[in-house]
């Protein structure tokens, strides 16, 4: 019984996370990866997200205390971002990225630190999301597979 | 020769796969994907993130023996890198190398063209990235038929690839 409860809960959980638009499509090509050769497999590639994308951004904090600020090493750095946000499914973040690497094509500095602002804000929801949503499938058990809704 | 024996449709057996990217995310998913579809060849993973380590590239390629390259780079300043990396592989060896790109853009499509690519591909890395190398080593494998055997295949080795390569291969 109990069990058909936290089931439920995960779905719930993980249905919110793409309704409330945190994840897209990508999210679901991971899980569908998944198999009994790398069954934590989708929680791994968070995992080095988390990695990559902190050292990204504390990249992109120094960068952007710099006077003058430099938009190219910025937009490369904001380039990398985005790729791994990509590849995770990370939506918000993602549009973040495209918005500054926009303000940092036409040298809009002004522009760039308010979005960065924003963009740590959504890493930041997004992260404790899905650091929960894994933490509620861990505890569910080793049977507890994502099911994608019909 | 790498790929005796391959049919289309079938993940070319023992095809050894150079994997570059910057994006240690985009590797680790490319590879859980090869290895899903069966794929048991060699992928060799380099980062490309500095011209240090794009010297050592072509050598790399000569003394292994790639079949197939896919390559992500950045195509900012720091890209003219993996251009001068293309020339390279398509003066040279004739392996199909496959962009993965995290843009969109069109400059990169036609910078990506002009240095002989075999296809551009935009990020996410999803399944069908799969397909579209079975796709591209079987136009490799076709060419190389031709140039030996002056001769089209028999029909049927197409009937498995589908609408898609039949259409190609007039233009191969």
């Amino acid at each position: 019984m109990e069990r058909n409860q936290s089931r439920r809960q995960i779905a719930v959980t993980r249905q919110s996370l793409f309704d409330q638009g945190f994840l897209d499509e990508q999210f679901v090509q991971l899980e569908e990866l998944q198999d009994d050769a790398n069954p934590n497999f989708v929680e791994e590639i968070a995992t080095l997200y988390y990695r990559d994308s902190s050292r990204l951004i504390n990249n992109l904090e120094q960068a952007l205390e710099k006077s003058p600020l430099d938009f190219n090493k910025l937009d490369n750095y904001m380039h990398q971002l985005k790729g791994s946000s990509t590849s995770i499914g990370a939506k918000k973040v993602k549009a973040e990225c495209t918005q500054f690497r926009e303000y940092c094509r036409t040298g809009n500095g002004e522009g760039c630190v308010r979005t960065f602002q924003q963009l740590k804000k959504e890493y930041g929801l997004l992260k404790r999301k899905l650091e929960a949503y894994f933490q509620m499938v861990r505890q569910a058990g080793p049977s507890q597979v994502a099911c994608r809704p019909k | 020769m790498d790929g005796d024996g391959f049919l289309p449709g079938e993940f070319p057996a023992g095809l050894r796969v150079l994997l570059v990217d910057g994006d240690p995310i985009s590797l680790v998913i490319v590879k859980k994907l090869l290895r899903t579809s069966l794929y048991e060849g060699h992928i060799l993973q380099l980062f490309l993130q500095n011209a240090t380590e794009q010297k050592r590239l072509c050598p790399c390629l000569e003394r292994r023996k790639m079949g197939l390259i896919l390559l992500c780079v950045m195509f900012t300043c720091l890209a003219w890198i993996g251009l001068k990396f293309l020339d390279c592989v398509e003066r040279e060896m004739d392996i199909p190398v496959i962009i993965l790109s995290a843009d969109e853009g069109d400059d990169d499509l036609l910078k990506s063209v002009i240095h002989g690519t075999s296809a551009f591909y935009v990020k996410p890395v999803c399944p069908r990235l799969v397909q579209s190398i079975s796709e591209h080593v079987f136009r490799k494998k076709v060419k190389e038929w031709r140039a030996l055997n002056k001769s089209t295949l028999p029909s049927e080795h197409f009937q498995i690839m589908g609408q898609i390569c039949s259409k190609d291969i007039d233009t191969v």
